[in-house]
């Protein structure tokens, strides 16, 4: 607990300190906090209760969605659509889970591909609704306290609160009541239930909180896109990257997400030249590598050494 | 009469892209009856078929079914260096990790095609392309036929190999029972590289017979011929043969048939919502039954 709260204050000093020793790379920073934040929010549901979502990209484009339009149709402040945004997710997580809940394992993920790719398809299709295929953009924005929405130091501000706020969420999770049965459901349902737990409300809870998180990235990404098109929010592959993030990262720990977002898109950046824009290439190496030789991921296996290099100790007297 | 005559046109199409669904939806089907494999990598495999004719015929000048010998060999050589490599050690692991490693297959195949060849859709242009064949007044398209040649001939060697010889009936035994298959004598780990390749060179020829037709983008195609791919398998009815074949067939008509009489902008997502009520209220498959067999 005071390791993750100097974590907490780490990441903080890291991310005050980085856009005066980077001012030209605050879009990278922006990402990497986002990732940060969306792939902790996705390990809330696919770690921590062990559901595994390659559909998390929804509640990305209804967080940015929510802003484009609440800000160009509406005249809505961005933090009043975001928070719409947030009940709009979190209503769809509970319909969405309560559907698909009854699937198991690999069954659960790949309703969660139909459900995601089926609602690309409306949101593209539906003009009225999105403004269609062509895409919305964003022209004006409020300035409160004489802060401009659009600059990237203030996006980048908002976006560390994000990262800063979602994994704060976890930390408090891991010790409490609720992160316990989300791992007892994890590891056996029936045993989860034999204790007391019922599956189905701890993994609604669990998606609901996910989905919410991730729609206020989502609104942020949005005000940092300006210009928004379904093809890319809804997206099958940002799905994919959100969820291998925080896989390779370490599923089910506090920090590997993060972790995970810093080496992603670190990465994709130093190759940026090299790959162009085939930068997933290296989530499917890194996922491939994981899977072999690192099954719990880069702060997982790193958690597992320490814990049985400590046990190893405790037992030698 | 002349609506009579539209339904009896989509209906042919349908079936006929149907066709080609199905020899998609058998081989994942084959594979996930055999290996339990939840294959995020088929669509991939289908594209990487497409390239293949693609790259014959920009270099050689071949049409597109003189490279479907090639493209069926690398295929299975491919497949059985994935499932060495990759899907042997996991084999014990469960479920989702066999789906994240071929997803890991299938952002690297789709982004290495994406370096060597660009971003650019292709495709292969051949001088029979716009012919037809009248079929009282039906119109038949002569690629559309030609792929449905292939899917039945594919299909039915396919049904020989695990019907009628002794290595299918090992192939068979395993998909039913792996520890009882062992036991027996027969070296499953060998019987589960050959079902791989199978799978992957079922894939491939999909691909070379789908070119014509179809454009073929690097990353995009993959994913959405894999969405088909389980919409066909989950249709019929997870790892049985027969059922994927009907699966495949049905899936074609509801896509056509719902572009044509409800609305085309959502041809693609008929088929999802297929797939999710068959997921949730029938999860054996359309004409399951609970025991899996190929």
């Amino acid at each position: 607990m005071i390791g993750n709260l100097f974590g907490l204050l780490l990441l903080l000093g890291a991310g005050l300190a980085y856009p005066w020793l980077l001012p030209g790379a605050l879009t990278v920073g922006i990402t990497i906090l986002l990732f940060a934040g969306w792939a902790t929010a996705w390990d809330i549901l696919g770690g921590w209760a062990g559901q595994v979502s390659l559909g998390h990209a929804s509640f990305v484009g209804i967080g940015a969605y929510f802003v484009a339009i609440g800000a160009m149709d509406y005249d809505l402040a961005p933090w009043w659509s975001v928070l719409l945004a947030v009940a709009a997710a979190m209503l769809l997580a509970l319909f969405w889970g309560g559907l698909t809940f009854r699937l198991h394992g690999p069954y659960f993920t790949l309703s969660t591909i139909a459900i995601a790719e089926i609602l690309r398809l409306i949101a593209i299709n539906e003009n009225w609704l999105t403004g269609g295929a062509t895409g919305v953009f964003i022209a004006t924005l409020p300035m409160p306290f004489g802060i401009d929405l659009f600059d990237r130091l203030t996006q980048f501000y908002l976006a560390l609160a994000f990262a800063l706020g979602v994994i704060g969420c976890v930390v408090a999770l891991s010790r409490s009541r609720f992160g316990y049965q989300l791992r007892a459901v994890r590891e056996d349902e029936n045993s989860a239930m034999a204790a007391g737990i019922d599956p189905t409300r701890v993994k609604l809870k669990a998606f609901m909180l996910s989905s919410g998180l991730t729609a206020i990235g989502g609104g942020i990404y949005g005000m940092m896109l300006s210009f928004l098109e379904p093809h890319i929010l809804f997206f099958l592959l940002l799905s994919v990257q959100i969820a291998l993030t925080a896989i390779i990262g370490g599923r089910g720990t506090v920090w590997g997400p993060l972790v995970g977002a810093v080496l992603l898109v670190g990465a994709g950046e130093v190759f940026r030249t090299t790959f162009a824009e085939a930068n997933l290439l290296i989530y499917g190496v890194l996922i491939l590598l994981v899977i072999l030789f690192l099954p719990s991921g880069i702060v997982g296996e790193v958690n597992r050494r320490l814990i049985r290099r400590r046990y190893a100790r405790s037992a030698q007297g | 009469m002349a609506e009579l005559i539209s339904l009896l046109q989509n209906l042919s199409n349908g079936l006929l892209i149907g066709g080609v669904y199905a020899m998609i939806g058998v081989g994942l089907t084959l594979i996930f009856g055999v290996m339990r494999t939840i294959n995020f990598a088929h669509g991939d495999f289908v594209v990487l078929g497409m390239y293949t004719a693609f790259l014959f015929n920009m270099q050689l000048g071949w049409d597109p079914y003189f490279s479907l010998p090639v493209a069926m060999a690398a295929g299975f050589l491919l497949g059985l260096l994935i499932e060495r490599v990759v899907l042997a050690p996991i084999v014990d692991k469960p479920h989702e990790t066999s789906l994240l490693a071929t997803l890991g297959i299938s952002l690297i195949i789709g982004n290495t095609l994406l370096l060597t060849f660009g971003g650019e859709s292709k495709s292969v242009h051949v001088s029979y392309a716009s012919l037809t064949v009248p079929l009282g007044a039906v119109r038949i398209s002569v690629i559309l036929l030609l792929a449905g040649l292939v899917t039945i001939i594919v299909i039915g060697a396919l049904y020989f190999l695990l019907h009628r010889t002794e290595f299918g009936r090992s192939i068979r035994a395993t998909a039913e029972n792996r520890l009882g298959a062992e036991l027996v004598g027969i070296n499953t780990r060998r019987v589960q590289g050959v079902v791989f390749g199978l799978g992957t060179a079922l894939a491939m020829t999909a691909g070379v017979a789908l070119i014509p037709l179809l454009f073929a983008t690097p990353t995009q195609t993959g994913a959405i011929l894999t969405l088909k791919a389980f919409v066909v398998i989950v249709l019929g009815g997870l790892g049985r043969i027969g059922a994927a074949v009907a699966g495949g067939l049905l899936l074609g008509m509801v896509e056509v048939l719902g572009a044509a009489y409800v609305s085309s902008a959502y041809r693609d997502a008929y088929g999802l919502l297929v797939f999710l009520v068959i997921l949730l209220f029938k999860p054996e498959g359309l004409f399951g039954r609970t025991v899996k067999r190929v």
